[in-house]
Order: C-alpha cells, then structure tokens, then sequence
C-alpha cells in the first residue's frame, strides 16, 4: 500500500527551517527531545505561534504536540503558492512576526487565509494579501537570552534587510518583484515588540527557474536604513556620520535614509539600528544589520538599573565595519542569506543552480544538510582558493505548485 | 521540457489488439527483419537495434484492461492491430481512450486478415475504405492505417513487414508531460534475489527482488521511491547503472548496421545465454550439453551465488567463487591496512549503498579474476574500496592518474574514521608511500600532513571555520609566491573534503553523535558537580555556541567573533578593489581566476612545476594581469555564444533529423530558411531556444564532474540500462509473474507519495450504458497508479457552492472527489469499473482529469427542515418539531425559513416555556421548540421549512489494484458495488414507504362566508353594505294569507285571463309563421349569393385576364 515518507528529528534548532522544509515536501516530521536539558523544555511560545500559523495557513495539517515533542503531519501540500513566503520566512526575519501570543491579532485574517489555497482568486495574477504583526521577540524568557547579544545585533535580519535584500533575491529565481511588496506599518523593538509590516506575495506561474549567480561584481553603491523608535530622532544622525566615516574611505555613493517612528508607528519600547546594503555591479545585495534596544522587564527587575546602551557611533562604526567584512568574504549574497539562497536552489526545476557564497556559515551548512534530507539533494561544493569563495552547484528537485488549481 | 541529456533509451512499440489478431506474429516479423532471428514465442519486451542510432523495444500488449492501462502509459508508438475480416472491436476503442486519457502516443494502425474472406478486389477495397474512415474519425484525419494483406509460410509477407519497419524508424517520440517528470521503466528483466534458505524456511516470506530496465522520461535518483504497477509503491533499496545490454553500434561512418551490431535483447523470451549483472556475468548452459552434474541447473541464474553444493564444474566454481568473494571483500581491506573490525564495518557501511558504475563495466573482466586466485581477489576489493569512497574530486585534476587521486581519497577517508590519535597517523604514511614519486620533496608530504591534521584534527565545522580565517590571514600577509601556491593547494585538497565536511561527517553527526555528545557533556559535568540545576548548564553551553547543539538557537546569522578595524591600511588595501573605486583589472583577474580553473593553476603553478624546480607563476599573472578585464569580459561573451550555437546546432539537428538531404545547394536552403524562421520566429520559438541554451549550460556544467558525483547529484541519466533492488516485495509478485504483463516501474515524484482528497473533471463515457452513482467504488488509474476509490460526484452551482450530485450527468463534465494517493493537477484520469474480460459492453466508465487536490474542499447536499406551529401569537410562532435541541435552534439563529403557503420569516430563539405553559402540562417534550417571526400570521396547519446545505463526507477509502499480486487469470476483485451486493445476496432493493408516490386526494374545500361586523356594515355606504339577505324562512304575508274575491271582481279576473290566453296563443302562431318565412327567405338569399359570387368570380377572371393582355402588350 501506499506509504509515506516521515523524518524523525530531534531537537529544537532548525527549527523553522525543518517545518518549512517539511510542508513544502508534505513529509512527515517527528521532533523529539526539544530541549529535554532544559529548564524549560519544549516549544518556545514564538515557536508554538509559527506552528499556529502553519495551521492556519495551510490545508489539512495534524499536528500533535507534548511536553519536549511534536508531531507535524502536513497532508496536503501549499507548493508555490506560497513558496516565496515561505521561503522568506526561512530566511528568519520572521521569526519575529511570528511571535504572536495565542489569539494574535492578524489582521485581514481572511485575503491572508486566501493566500494559500486561493480558490477564488487563482485565475488572478494578481497577488494575495498577507499581512501579519510584527512582533520583535515578545516572549520575556528568550529576550532574556537574547539581550546577551543584542548589545552586538539581533539574531535575525530586520524588516530592512528583508526589504531591501531578501525580497530582491527571488528576482534571480524567476520571481517577478511586481506583486512583492513589504511595507512596515509600524516598527517595534525589544523586548515589547509592536510592530507591524504588511508582506504581499505574488503567486509564482509555476516554477522557479534555475539560477546561474557567480558574478560577484564590484561595489558600485551603499544604501541603508537607520530607524529610531521612541528615542531621539538625532541618534539616527549620529549612526549614519560614524558609518559614513568608514565608508568614505572606499566609496563616495553612500546613502543611508533614515526612519524615526514615534507615537504609535514606533512600537512599544525603545530602540534604534541600522541596515546597509552594499550594490554591486552585477546587482548582488550584500546587507548587515543590527540594532540595539533595551533588555526585557525581567532582566531589569534583576539590574534594578537600566543598563547602558551602545552608542550610535559605536553602532555606526560596528554596521559598517560589518559590512565591509561581508563584501571581503564575497560570494552573491551575505552570510545571513546563505540558507535561502540553497533552499532556493534546491527547489528549482531539474535544472543545473550555480551559486557562488563566501565562507560557509554553520547555518548553510545545516541548510545544506535539512535540504539533503528533506529533498535530497546534494549540492557539489567546490571551493575557490584564490577568492576564498565557495561555489556551489545543485540540480533543483523540480518543486512544482501543486496546489494550484488547473481550470 | 525535455532534459534528457544521455543516449535516448529504446523506443517502446506496444503492439495492441483483440486476441487472435497476429500480435505476436507480427513481433515475429518484425525482430526476424530486423535481426534474421527467429522468435518461438513472445514474452515480455524485446530490444533491438534498428539503426545506426535508434533502438527499438516491442511489447506485446496482454488484452485485460490492467495490461492494456500500464501498456498505455510506456508506449512511444502504438501499433493497433485490427481484424479486418471483422471489423473493429472495442478493445481497440478502449485501447485508444486509455491512450488519450494518458498522454497520447504516436498511433498507427495495421489491418491484418486481409486475405481469408476477401476473394473479390472491389469488395476488400470498400472495406479498406470503410475502416480507414472510421480510424481517421477516432484518431485524425490522414493518420496511417497499414495494410498487411496475407500471409506467406505462416508469416507476414516480407515486403510488408519491411515497409512496416520502414514506418517505424521514422517515427518520434511525442514529449510528454506526465513522462518528461517522472523516471519510469519497462521492466525487461525480473529475477528473484532472496536467499533460498529463507525462502526455504517460509515461502511466504517477503522477497528481494531486482529489475531491470532501461531508465526513461526523466533522471532518477537513488533516494526515489517508485510504484511497481499493480504491486504498490516501494522504496529503492539500491540503483545501480549496467552495461547497457544492447548497445548502439559505434559512431564510425558507415551505411547501414554490420551483422555484427543487429542485436536483440529479450531475456524474459529466454532469449541469449549471457546475463549481465551488477558484479558478474552468467553464462546459461543448457542441460545437455552440461554431463558434469547430477543436478539441475535450470535456475542457475535465478539463484545466482548462493549455490548450496560444491560442485567440481566450472559453473559451480564460478557460483562458489563468487559466494567466497562476498566473504573476502571485508577480509581483504583487513588485510591491506592491517588492522581488524573498524575496516571491516566501514566497507560495510559504505559498500552498502555506494555502487560503482564503471565498475560494472569490467563484468566479465570481473568473473575471470573470480576464478584466478585469492590474490587477484584482493585487489579487486581494493579497487572496490576506492570506488566506494564518495569523496568527489570536483577541483578537477583530471590529468593526474586516477589510482593515485583515489589512494589519497581513501587516505583521508581514514582520517575522518580514526580520528583519535595513532592510527590515523599509520593510514597517512602507509599512503603516502605510494604517493611519494608523485609528491615530490618530502617538505611538500610534511606539510600535506599538517593541514591534514589541522584539517581533521578539530572535527567540527566550527573550528575548520576558525582555521580558514586564520589561512585567509596567512594569505594576506605572507605573499610570497611559493607559499601562497602551497596554500591554493592544500585548500584545493580541502575542496575535495568540503563535500564530506558538510555532507560526510553529518550523516553521523545528525543521527547519533549529537545525542551522543550531549552525554558527554553531562557526563563532564557531573564529574565536578553531581547536581547542576538544569537551566544552568544550559546557560553554560550558551556561552560557546555549539555548532553540534540539537537545541541549537535558530537564526541565519553568522557572528564573527570579533570585528577588525577598518580604518587599518592594510584591510583596506585589501578590499580595495572589491569596489568599483578600486583597480577594474586586479579585480577582473580575481573574477578570472574564479572563472577558469585551469588557469590559476598556472598562475601559482602546481607542484609538478616546483618538483623540476621551475616557476611560471609570474609571468603567467603578470600576463592575466595585463588585459584581464577585456579578457574577462571576452569570456563571458565567448561562454554565452557558444552555448548559443551549440543550442542552435541541437535544435537544427532536432528539425533536420529525419530527413537527411545529400544535395548541398538543397540542404542550404534548407538552412537558410530554418534560420529565417527562426529569427523571425515568435515567442514559441524564442521559448525553444532558451530551452536549448539552459540544457546546453546543463551538460557543461555536469560533465565537469566526475561520474560519481555526477550520479549522487543528477541521479541516473535517462537511457541508462538500470538494475533496481526492491526489498520486501510480497512474496506474490514473484509468484504470479508472467513475463507476457508488462512490469512498468514508475518513480513517484515530490508530494506525490502521500494520500489525500482529489478534484477531479469527470465525464462518464458516452459508449458506457449507466450513469455512475455517487459513492459506488471505481477502479481509477491516475498517474503510475491505479486504485479502487469512492467518489462523490458534484456540481458546481452559480454561487460557487458543490452541490453533491446521486448520479453523474449525462452529458457532461461533473466534479469528482475522492480519496486516494495524490497527482499533480492536470493529469489524467481513467475510470473502470469492473476489470473482468468477459463483459461484453464498453469497459472505460469515465474520463477525466486532476483538478487540484483540496482537502478542505466542501460537497454540500441540500437538506430540509420541516417543523409546524405549535402556537400562534400575532405573527410570532412557536415551531416545533423543526430542530431537536435548543443548541441546534442556536445554531440557526437568523436562519431563513418559509412556510408553504410561501409566507417568509426568519428563526428567532429557542422558545422559553414556562413551566405552567399547555404543552408542558400536556407533558410534551419542549425541547427544540423555536421562535420563529413571519411576515404575516401563519396558521396552524401551515408547514414551515428551512432549507440548508449538508456536508457531504467523502468516505477515505483507496485500495490499490493489486493484479500483479495474483494470477494474471483471476479477475481482481475490489469493493463491490451496493447493486452488486444486494444481486450477490438477493436483498431486495429497500422500499420506504414516504417515497412511494400515490394519487393526490384534494377534498374541496368550504369556506364560510364573509362575516361583515354589524357596526362595520352601519359605517359603510349602502352601496357596499351587504345586499344578499338571506331569504326568510316564513312565506311573507301574500302567500301566507289565502285572498276571497267577491263574485264580480272573480268574473272580470276570468276574463282577463282568457284574453290574456287568446293573446298568448295568437303571439305563439305568429311567431311559428314568422320563423318559417324567415327560413325561406334565408334559403333564397343564399342561392342568390351563390349565383353573385360566381358572377362576381367570372368577372374578376375576365378583368384580370384583360390587364394581363394589357400588360403583356405594354411589355413588348
């Protein structure tokens, strides 16, 4: 008789990655012994809400859930329909959005449902809607563990970096940017979070097509964002003067916009970052971001005193200076956008991919392993010596929608 | 798209027709024209070679519906065989629906008999005719219908059968889409592998099998899983490519096929005393002329390498060999490094699911070494070492010797497995002293070694990591030339790792290591504190971020751990030019260098340059450096026009195959035009051409790469003769094979192994007699797959809303769900009913296609709530009887309902009911009474209904046709239908009662008058007002009172009387007189008109007749 596929997993890293990687191939995942060692085992709640979100989004899922396990059982398959978003939810800016306590508020709950069956509107090209509040690490307990880090940057790539980068990589795979559209309603940093973005994907003809990205090309340009929230609109100044200091050495085409959000449109705690992009000629976006916000309630009950935060200098210095490490590294696309840029690869159609990445991150790596055991296949890594680049060469698994509806 | 880029696999000729039409015959004909061979009997496919590059594979198609749907689904060309004594008969029809309904293949048609009934010419020339016309209606106009006119000696005359060929070889295969994404293959060859002891010990056992084929529609992949038609699906437990059994003759210029190259291949026929196999070659001997055993040899290659007795023949000595070979595989790597168990398990491992291509290609070289000796043994398990290493050697080096890259492959391979210490030294050296001619001075093995103890010594990604950062320091401080060569180097040697770093070690590492790991740190732990609270360690190891963590943070971002200063000189000398500020030409020789490969090696020159001691390095940069940009930018142009060219080249030999001119002036033009079209060509054309550069850029790309890797990342390519290890095949598949079925392995693609709820378009087949019932089970062959399934039919309403339907309409498409496993939308779907051959009537049910799979796709049916008032207020009513608890009336709230007199209203609320209420006191059940508001006040005898919509479950049931599980004779028998049921066990058809219809009884009915209030009356006008008194019941005083009259009076009333009756008789006759006159005069005034009219006509005449004249007159 019939019998499906399944993968037993355990542990909680990957997380994201292998629930995508798991709907997007309908297997069956088994995850056990999610941080069993832990004082507090299990699910984070930001993983619980993506799971919800899952549910919602897609068709026919069953998913079981215990103390440090689950089981996801994706029946029907959301193939390219909402391959795009699903694929920019790998790339991790979404995580935070997907920190949604229990009954969030999503708002247009019913153009987002539509998104992925879309039944109605799948003669259409025009995109559906989805929307979803962004949240920056609502939950108290991983902020906490967070803000050991924040002092450098976030773990994820913010909303900028998203817009700026992420959404023009799918332009290489055949994606139109027309019906691509991320507008951030209102921005929010940790550890309260309130945020919002609006992301519209359009729905893709068929298949992606397969990509041939070696050209690095030079720099040609720097763009950037800095944004403020619920603090002094000058700190944002002072972020672009000291990374400006940095860049002018290199190249004179550095723009950095600025951002400042109050009221409402500003979330609900203060914080302030920076996103650069540097251009290449041959239109690779290389980005940094990192942002810096005050620790969660928890941590300053403890401190009693509210700890110092970087300063904007120091910020604008440590962006630029991480940028310039990015574009010495080489490759087509950043550290950060890596695991996309594989996945992507590996859902083409049967096709040969030729990319070209700097050093390998510990996250490709374990992107290159889930897609091995998830699509299985293998990409032939050969690195270059003389760049210190890696190009990696796949033949896609031909990932096709089949959850559009043929008329 | 087509995206075959091996040789083109055999083309699959299904020879199809009613019994006894000459299917076989034909076969016959054609394999002796081909190859001057003659065949007893026809079994399974037959391969040959019909040209200098074409192969072709005949199949005779079984005539059950299950032969004639997985014939269908492999076939290139169909050759429809029709009676033509008898005319049609609908095998071929459902032949050719099944055909349509699954990618329609290229047809033509032959009419054999030809010769027995028709003595008269003219006779057999009309019936030609007839049945060509009715071919060219089923399939299209003009579509080839052969002739083959009679037979000679038993065959088909050979002029025939040579044009029949001639047809043949001319025919291309049509693209097709279903085909062109799946890997699928005819099995041609079946053997059963289990070892007989355990078959022995249970014959029900679940058997190893392996099939043969040659691989076709798209590339495949070891991971696939496929579906064994009329058997299930199964996961592969092994792939491995043969030696293509039937080869194409060699490419030399020449006319026609030497005798030599005339192959066929039909091992199912019992055809050919050679069988090929992964790892040998057997050789069948026929019985007689084998005098050295006592045993039977029969199923020697069946039970190949396992033979139980030791015999003295070369035949056993062969099996006996090949049986100690197994044996001597492992024992041999044992030998070799010289030490014990962790060799041996490692082959093991990695023997298991790594099979070599070309090492198959050295079969036969394979079973004489078998023969000779231990020693020869030996090192034909090195040899298989080496091919089992999966490292790939993707820089490239293709040049050196390949021994001495797969020694160090296996070199390093040590390393990774004994990665503690001594051991893995030993390996290393061992090694390199094979090595040591090649590698030169000993400076250059010493530093080899470092960096492959830095290399492996961390293990973890993490610390190579690190390692590489400091190497890309190194790089950028020490220039110096020589060094800088050495280190190209040992990071090019780290290349041929990276794969395994990343893929390898991880195998391991994902499954057991990291829990593995997990304890040690535990473990470490409890060695300085016996109880760490939990929370804490994990704060601990959050302090390192481990690379190996399971509960690893998630996040895509890479932290260096610290950042440099940027306003360093140096660091910015060296990006410079990585902008567009920086020098153009240094950074286009880094694009360069990237590019080719084969030049950095001149730039840095390799080590063969350092051995004689001579250094091109810089001259050669100094060259690139030079006119690097220009350079580079030529290459790109180069690269782009030359997969341009080669496109168009392919897509000229593709238009230009079949018809190859001599003349050159002709073939010119010809050239001259096709570039025009395609110039001027539209979008279909630009299409095309893309097409054709992206599979040009694919086979560049892919032959970089050694075959090994070629195959891990590609799969197998098409056109491939493939060998397919299925574990756990029930023990019926073997049992019940029969080569005259054809086996058709079909690989399953993404998503497609699950099961869930389809959509399809249905169209119930117009040659079929009954419509089909929603929820009787049919036979549905979808994709590779053909299951039993209960569908529920619908139908799309206005509002968008599937309406169930009880049967399918007659004549059109319907909407079909159901529950089996799933296709990709759009492909085809077929329905049966009943697979026996005896039935007379049209088999196919119904055709269709995929619509999409939805689970949450709702049939609804219609459904209708009755209830009556049990009390009227105003134009409020209580309703019961319509709901049966007051949580269903909550659910309908607001709920529209309707009584039948038509007056409209809408469900309110539960109804309250006190306990003093008249029902409740009745003792009637108050539960799921309802307030309802009307329009109107609706009486007590009006019905109120709600109309509403009902889910439709649709019953998950799917139950694959498993007729390769059984003898082919038997009938397969699935679900039955209801009707079949209730035949089977003679239940009569259930009869309720409200169903039966029965003439309407209307009484009349009265009405009472319009009761007028008196006060109402007085108000209205007396115009209105009431006139119809009814009468009195007492007569009025005239008639009650009797009148005396006096004499006189009485005298004058007699008179009056009689006058009166005088007056009365003579108005009565003169009347009488006055009717009779009247009649007389009528009778005379209609004969006068009759006389005027015909006057009047005659006069008409004359006047017409004379204007007539005056017109004629006037004309001329």
């Amino acid at each position: 008789m019939v019998r499906e596929n399944s993968r037993r997993l355990s542990g909680s890293r990957q997380f994201r990655q292998r629930l995508v990687l798991a709907t997007l191939t309908s297997t069956t995942v088994t995850i056990d012994d999610i941080r069993s060692g832990d004082a507090a085992p299990g699910l984070r709640p930001h993983e619980v809400s993506l799971l919800r979100l899952l549910d919602k989004i897609s068709d026919h899922h069953t998913i079981d859930l215990n103390e440090t396990g689950m089981d996801l059982f994706p029946r029907a398959l959301l193939m390219l329909a909402v391959l795009p978003a699903l694929c920019l939810w790998l790339c991790g800016a979404c995580r935070n959005e997907a920190e949604v306590p229990a009954g969030g508020d999503y708002r247009r709950e019913g153009p987002r449902a539509r998104l992925w069956g879309a039944p109605g509107d799948r003669l259409l090209p025009r995109a559906p809607h989805t929307a979803w509040p962004l949240r920056q690490s609502a939950h108290s307990d991983s902020a906490q563990r967070r803000w050991l880090r924040i002092t450098n940057d976030t773990k994820d790539p913010s909303v900028d970096t998203f817009r700026m980068t992420t959404l023009h990589m799918l332009k290489h795979f055949g994606v139109p940017l027309e019906g691509l559209e991320l507008k951030i309603d209102s921005r929010g940093s940790p550890p309260l979070g309130g945020g919002e973005v609006f992301l519209r994907v359009p729905i893709i003809n068929s298949t992606l097509t397969a990509a041939n990205w070696t050209d690095e090309g030079m720099v040609k340009r720097i763009r950037g964002v800095s944004f403020t929230t619920r603090v002094s609109p000058q700190i944002e100044n002072r972020i672009i003067y000291a990374a400006r200091g940095i860049f002018n050495r290199f190249i004179p085409d550095v723009h950095i916009f600025t951002d400042h959000r109050s009221g409402s449109a500003g979330g609900r705690s203060p914080g302030y970052g920076v996103s650069l992009v540097a251009e290449t000629t041959t239109g690779c976006l290389l980005s940094v971001d990192v942002t810096v916000s005050y620790p969660s309630v928890d941590e300053m009950n403890e401190e009693s005193e509210k700890p110092e935060l970087m300063s904007p200098e120091d910020l604008g210095v440590q962006a630029a200076s991480m940028l310039l490490e990015e574009v010495a590294q080489g490759g087509v696309v950043d550290s950060t956008h890596q695991g996309l840029l594989f996945i992507l690869c590996a859902l083409c159609p049967p096709d040969v991919s030729k990319v070209r990445v700097g050093q390998l991150t510990p996250y490709g790596i374990e992107t290159l392993r889930n897609i091995r055991d998830f699509l299985d296949i293998k990409f032939v890594i050969k690195p270059d010596p003389n760049s210190n680049t890696v190009t990696l060469i796949c033949v896609g698994a031909g990932v096709k929608n089949l959850a559009r509806k043929s008329s | 798209m087509d995206r075959s880029l091996g040789e083109p696999p055999p083309f699959v000729v299904v020879v199809q027709g009613p019994p006894q039409v000459g299917k076989s015959l034909l076969i016959k004909c054609l394999v002796k024209h081909y190859t001057k061979q003659n065949l007893s009997e026809v079994r399974g496919p037959i391969t040959v070679v019909s040209g200098k590059s074409r192969r072709v594979q005949f199949l005779e198609c079984p005539n059950d519906i299950n032969g004639m749907i997985d014939a269908a689904k492999i076939a290139d060309l169909a050759l429809l065989l029709i009676d033509g004594s008898y005319g049609f008969e609908m095998d071929t029809f459902e032949f050719l629906n099944i055909m349509q309904v699954h990618g329609f293949p290229k047809v033509m048609g032959v009419l054999t008999h030809l010769d027995s009934k028709f003595k008269d010419p003219k006779k057999l020339r009309k019936t030609k005719q007839r049945l060509k016309h009715r071919f060219w209606a089923e399939i299209k106009e003009g579509a080839k219908l052969f002739y083959l006119s009679g037979l000679d000696n038993g065959k088909y005359t050979k002029r025939e059968v040579h044009n029949l060929a001639r047809f043949i070889s001319v025919i291309k295969p049509v693209p097709l889409s279903w085909r062109m994404a799946h890997p699928y293959l005819l099995v041609d060859r079946f053997e059963d592998i289990t070892p007989p002891e355990s078959v022995r010990l249970n014959r029900k056992c679940d058997r190893k099998i392996t099939l043969y084929g040659y691989l076709r529609g798209c590339n495949m992949k070891r991971g696939t899983k496929v579906h064994i038609t009329g058997a299930g699906d199964f996961s592969l437990s092994g792939v491995t490519g043969l030696a293509d059994p039937c080869p194409l003759p060699s490419a030399a210029k020449k006319r026609g096929l030497r005798d030599k190259e005339k192959l066929f291949y039909a091992p199912m026929s019992g055809l050919g005393d050679l069988l090929y196999d992964k790892d040998a070659v057997y050789i069948n001997i026929n019985d007689h002329l084998v005098q050295f055993s006592k045993n039977d040899d029969n199923d020697a290659p069946e039970k190949q390498g396992k033979g139980k007795d030791v015999g003295v023949t070369l035949v056993k000595t062969l099996q006996n060999t090949r049986y100690s070979i197994n044996e001597k595989m492992d024992q041999s790597s044992i030998d070799f490094f010289g030490r014990g168990a962790a060799a041996q398990s490692k082959d093991r491992n990695t023997g298991g699911n790594v099979i070599s291509a070309s090492h198959d290609d050295q079969g036969d070289e394979n079973v004489f070494e078998q023969v000779d000796s231990v020693n020869i043994d030996n090192a034909d398990t090195m040899d298989n070492n080496r091919h089992s290493e999966c490292s790939s050697d993707s820089e490239g080096d293709n040049d050196d010797d390949d021994n001495q890259l797969r020694d160090r492959d296996v070199e390093l391979r040590e390393e990774l497995e004994f990665c503690n210490g001594r051991l893995r030294r030993k390996a290393v050296s061992s090694n390199f002293q094979d090595d040591v001619d090649d590698e030169g001075s000993d400076k250059d093995d010493s530093d080899n070694e470092d960096s492959g103890d830095e290399e492996f010594s961390g293990g973890s990604a993490s610390s190579y990591d690190s390692g590489e950062a400091s190497d890309s320091d190194d790089e950028t401080e020490n220039t110096s030339k020589w060094k800088e060569s050495l280190l190209a180097r040992t990071l090019s040697r780290r290349s041929t790792s990276l794969m395994q770093l990343v893929y390898g070690q991880s195998l391991t590492k994902l499954d057991s290591v990291a829990s593995e790991e997990n304890d040690d740190s535990e473990a470490s732990g409890s060695e300085e504190e016996f109880f760490v609270p939990k929370g804490q360690k994990k704060v601990q190891q959050n302090e390192l971020p481990a690379f190996d963590d399971i509960d690893a943070e998630d996040y895509s971002k890479f932290f260096k751990s610290e950042l440099r200063d940027w306003s360093n000189e140096d660091l910015i000398n060296s990006i410079r030019d990585r902008f567009v500020t920086g020098n153009w030409s240094k950074a286009a020789l880094r694009g360069q260098e990237l590019n080719e490969n084969g030049e950095d090696e001149e730039i840095y020159g390799d080590f063969e340059d350092l051995e004689t001691g001579e250094i091109h390095g810089g001259q050669a940069s100094e060259n690139a450096d030079g006119n690097g940009s220009t350079h580079k930018e030529d290459d790109l142009e180069v690269e782009k026009r030359r997969l341009k060219k080669l496109a168009q080249r392919a897509r000229f030999d593709a238009q230009y195959d079949g018809s190859e001119l001599s003349g050159d002036e002709a073939d010119d033009d010809k050239k001259k035009s096709g570039r025009e079209q395609s110039n001027g060509g539209g979008y279909f054309d630009k299409l095309k051409e893309e097409m054709e550069i992206r599979k040009q850029m694919n086979m560049s790309e892919l032959n970089d790469l050694d075959e090994d890797t070629r195959v891990e990342i590609e799969g197998f390519r098409t056109g491939t003769y493939v060998r397919l290890e299925v574990h756990g095949v029930p023990f019926e598949l073997v049992e019940h094979f029969d080569p005259c079925h054809p086996i058709l392995v079909g690989g399953i693609g993404l998503g497609e192994e699950n099961t869930g709820y389809m959509q399809a378009s249905l169209k119930r087949h117009r040659w079929h007699r009954k419509v089909l019932k929603t929820k009787d089970p049919i036979i549905v062959s979808i994709g590779w797959r053909r299951f039993q399934t209960t569908p529920v039919y619908a139908i799309e309403d206005r509002n968008g809303r599937h309406r169930m339907l009880k049967y399918t309409p007659e004549h059109m498409h319907c909407f079909a769900m159901f529950w089996g496993p799933l296709a990709p939308p759009k492909s085809g779907v077929l329905a049966v009913q009943n697979l026996s051959n005896n039935q007379v009537p049209f088999r196919i049910t119904a055709t269709g296609w995929v619509q999409e799979f939805n689970n949450t796709a709702r049939i609804v049916k219609k459904i209708k709530l009755t209830g009556t008032p049990c009390k009227i207020f105003k134009k409020t009513a209580l309703i019961k009887g319509m709901f049966t608890s007051d949580l269903e009336v909550a659910r309908f709230e607001g709920a529209a309902i309707r009584t039948v007199s038509g007056i409209r209203g809408q469900v309110k609320k539960a109804a309250k009911i006190e306990p003093g209420d008249v029902l409740k006191r009745k003792g009637e059940n108050t539960e799921g009474i309802a307030r309802c508001t009307f329009e109107d006040r609706i009486l007590m005898s009006d019905i109120v209904f709600l109309r509403a919509w009902v889910n439709v479950e649709v019953p998950t049931y799917c139950n694959l046709v498993t007729t390769a599980l059984q003898p082919r004779k038997e009938t397969w028998q699935g679900m039955r239908t209801t009707a079949e049921l209730r035949r089977a066990h003679n239940i009569p058809i259930p009869h309720n009662k409200d169903s039966v219809y029965k003439p309407i009884e209307r009484k009349p009915r009265k009405f009472n008058p319009v009761e007028i209030p008196a006060k109402l009356q007085q108000l209205l006008p007396f115009k209105s007002r009431p006139k119809d008194r009814p009468k009195q019941r007492q007569p009025t005083v005239e008639n009650r009172v009797p009148v005396i009259m006096e004499h006189n009076e009485r005298k004058t009333h007699e008179a009056i009387r009689q006058l009166m009756l005088l007056r009365h008789e003579k108005a009565k006759k003169k009347k009488i007189k006055e009717q009779q006159k009247k009649k007389a005069y009528e009778a005379e005034k209609a004969k006068t008109e009759q006389v005027t009219k015909k006057r009047q006509r005659e006069e008409r005449r004359e006047r017409y007749r004379e204007e007539d004249k005056q017109k004629k007159r006037a004309r001329r």
